[in-house]
């Protein structure tokens, strides 16, 4: 994706900038704190109101975290029968045990017979201590004909029935466009939770908008697009920049970013009611670079490589300002340090370059630019 | 030919014997080295049981394929690269087992991603540790994390495939040595879990370990945050007392045995708690009832920290 198109991608996305908060009394340590003023959306056809920043509990071990969201005012948890061998939803259970009315829980099942669907199911009622979850998903669905699959359809009816489940949809990490359109058309799914963030195509958001159209509740996952150290970024904040964008899309109900820590939460709940900057749309720019692999993101994993000991990162980061931040000034200023000089001496008359870069960075490429650029 | 330089040439050939004999014997005790993930597969089934499906191999861009939003964990302990069979009961064709073996580039990181798995102390007799039930076990062993689940309980047979690919993993690497310093009164077998980030939910506290106490009335954890020098975990001590001030409570006095760099205080979340800054580590305990059993348990650990 080009610059270009993709600033007029998001501009489009552009609204005033607000940071909302209120101050509440934390339920927890009983202070009055600043908290974010939260953001309820509609969960499509469920009509449930869950707030716009939610949870994705995955990755998350400590009750903690789960408990600083509550008292953010978060109120909607998804987990899965799978994640940790079951224990991430344990610790979901313990954390809201006396809460379960207050929040709203989302969990999967894989598709298999009857007899193990149902066995799953019970499993994660016990672990959930609940006697129903809000939301049941069919774990990672490829095809759009089993997005119409008339067996796990009537075995999601059936626990709807029987009161195990009060919504049922899906979840999938790819083809998420042609799942959304087939879902739309067949009706028999209340939410749908896909992977969705601003490396995605058009192709996706229209399917977006044509299931939320039909009454899908469309949960976003993977908001984030990858993990990134925002320090190594001049203090400009992916992550939230990434969560603000996906909530621009008013056909997303929730956002459900995976936080590991109660800072992580925090800086979550703080987009709600906030809109993207101009700075942020281009910072998501450089990070998109960064994820393709087209940008270095001074990770320093190939710092000591160079067969001749010559401290190439300076050259690399010059490259990251020129390119990703469109900022020559940074870029002069990060090579005017000494060892950048010796190092764009030293590799000019270099006939090799022996460092290899684990995500695909070109690295003899952008050294060479940097000199034929800055030198 | 002299009959020096004869006697140099046979020198010379059995040194290059001995030299082959002893990469021969490496490549046989690290079979991963040499023909890959796929070797450490057991090449001998259990009776009955066939291969259905795969070998496959995933990597960090495709792991997502195969167990979708649960690489995530995965990949923050370092995952390099998997591989994935699928085993069939000739006889039950709908009892099957899934093998997955997983390159976690190190044994930290595969006793990592094992403690996350973990759910109960059932140890299975296999690998550096291990869990078994009825229908999945799982150990690490060197820098490999292997899981598999069955469709039908079958403990016995999954016992047998996780013993032969433990021997062709044949490393005899020793667990993480932090794993030793958790004092063993009042531990929670098979609590101990180690994290690569985010240690108690908090991004200061960054990677360590933590293991679950029982005190005779309250389970409370000690942990181990680990930092690059002392620097480091100055400041992560430091950024936790702020926290502590914002959202809980600090409590003024130390005990007498932990020196300077102690914050004592109460957690939002977890109650009450105790922080000691030793070099590198943040040493603590959270959780305790009572204040001796939080502090016996530390004082203990710290010790056992040289």
């Amino acid at each position: 994706m080009g610059r270009r198109k993709f600033v007029k991608g998001l501009s489009s996305a552009l609204l005033g900038i607000a940071a909302p908060q209120v101050l509440r009394v934390s339920s927890s340590s009983g202070k009055t704190e600043k908290m974010p003023a939260l953001e309820y959306r509609t969960l499509g056809k469920t009509g449930l109101k869950v707030t716009s920043v939610s949870m994705g509990v995955m990755n998350c071990s400590d009750p903690a975290v789960l408990l600083r969201a509550f008292d953010l005012g978060i109120n909607f948890f998804d987990t899965a029968d799978c994640y940790m061998g079951g224990r991430n939803e344990e610790m979901v259970g313990k954390a809201f045990q006396g809460k379960r009315d207050k929040v709203f829980i989302e969990t999967k099942v894989h598709d298999h017979d009857e007899k193990q669907m149902r066995d799953s199911v019970e499993t994660s009622l016990r672990r959930l201590r609940t006697d129903y979850v809000d939301v049941l998903l069919w774990h990672e669905l490829h095809r759009p004909e089993e997005v119409s699959d008339g067996r796990l359809f009537e075995f999601m009816t059936k626990m709807k029935r029987e009161g195990k489940a009060r919504f049922t949809g899906f979840s999938a990490h790819s083809n998420m466009a042609g799942l959304l359109k087939e879902a739309a058309v067949t009706g028999h799914h209340d939410v749908a939770l896909v992977s969705y963030n601003f490396t995605h195509s058009k192709k996706l958001k229209e399917a977006v908008a044509t299931a939320a159209k039909s009454g899908i509740g469309v949960v976003a996952m993977k908001t984030q697009a990858g993990g990134y150290k925002k320090e190594k970024m001049g203090g400009f904040n992916p992550h939230q920049a990434a969560l603000k964008y996906v909530l621009k899309d008013e056909n997303i109900s929730a956002a459900i970013p995976g936080v590991t820590t109660i800072e992580q939460i925090e800086e979550s709940a703080a987009v709600m009611g906030t809109s993207l900057s101009r700075t942020e749309i281009d910072g998501l720019k450089t990070y998109h670079s960064f994820l393709q692999g087209r940008v270095c993101t001074m990770c320093g994993g190939c710092e000591g490589e160079c067969a001749y000991g010559v401290p190439h990162s300076d050259l690399l980061r010059a490259m990251m300002y020129h390119d990703g931040y469109r900022n020559d000034r940074l870029a002069r200023e990060a090579l005017s340090v000494s060892s950048a000089a010796q190092a764009m001496e030293r590799c000019s008359e270099c006939p090799s370059c022996t460092i290899v870069c684990r995500r695909g960075v070109d690295i003899r490429a952008q050294i060479r630019l940097v000199q034929e650029l800055f030198a | 030919m002299t009959k020096k330089g004869k006697g140099d040439a046979m020198i010379g050939s059995g040194k290059m014997v001995a030299v082959f004999c002893i990469l021969m014997a490496l490549l046989c005790h690290e079979p991963s080295s040499a023909g890959g993930i796929e070797s450490l597969l057991p090449e001998e089934l259990p009776k009955g049981w066939a291969v259905v499906e795969g070998p496959k191999t995933f990597n960090r861009k495709t792991l997502f394929e195969h167990i979708d939003g649960q690489a995530e964990l995965f990949l923050k302990y370092g995952f390099m690269k998997s591989v994935f069979t699928g085993y069939q009961n000739s006889k039950r064709r709908e009892d099957q087992i899934d093998l997955d073996l997983y390159d976690m580039g190190n044994g930290l990181q595969a006793f990592g991603v094992f403690s996350r798995h973990r759910n109960d102390n059932r140890p299975g007799g296999f690998g550096l540790d291990s869990y078994l039930d009825g229908q999945s076990a799982f150990f690490y062993q060197a820098r490999y994390f292997v899981m598999l689940n069955s469709v039908e309980p079958n403990p016995s047979i999954l016992k047998q495939m996780a013993l032969a690919i433990s021997f062709r993993i044949g490393d005899s690497s020793r667990p993480p040595r932090e794993i030793g310093f958790f004092p063993q009164q009042g531990l929670k077998p098979g609590s101990i879990q180690y994290f690569s980030e985010g240690l108690l939910g908090h991004q200061f506290l960054k990677k360590g370990f933590q293991g679950a106490y029982f005190d005779g009335t309250k389970e409370f954890s000690l942990f181990i945050a680990m930092y690059k020098n002392a620097k480091e975990s100055g400041h992560a001590l430091k950024a936790y007392k702020d926290y502590l001030s914002k959202k809980g409570k600090v409590d003024l006095s130390s005990p007498t045995w932990s020196g300077d760099a102690t914050i004592k205080g109460e957690d939002p979340y977890k109650g009450r708690m105790i922080c000691i800054q030793k070099d590198s580590h943040l040493l603590g305990a959270v959780g305790f009832e009572t204040l001796e059993a939080g502090e016996d348990r530390l004082k203990e650990l710290m010790m056992n920290i040289r």
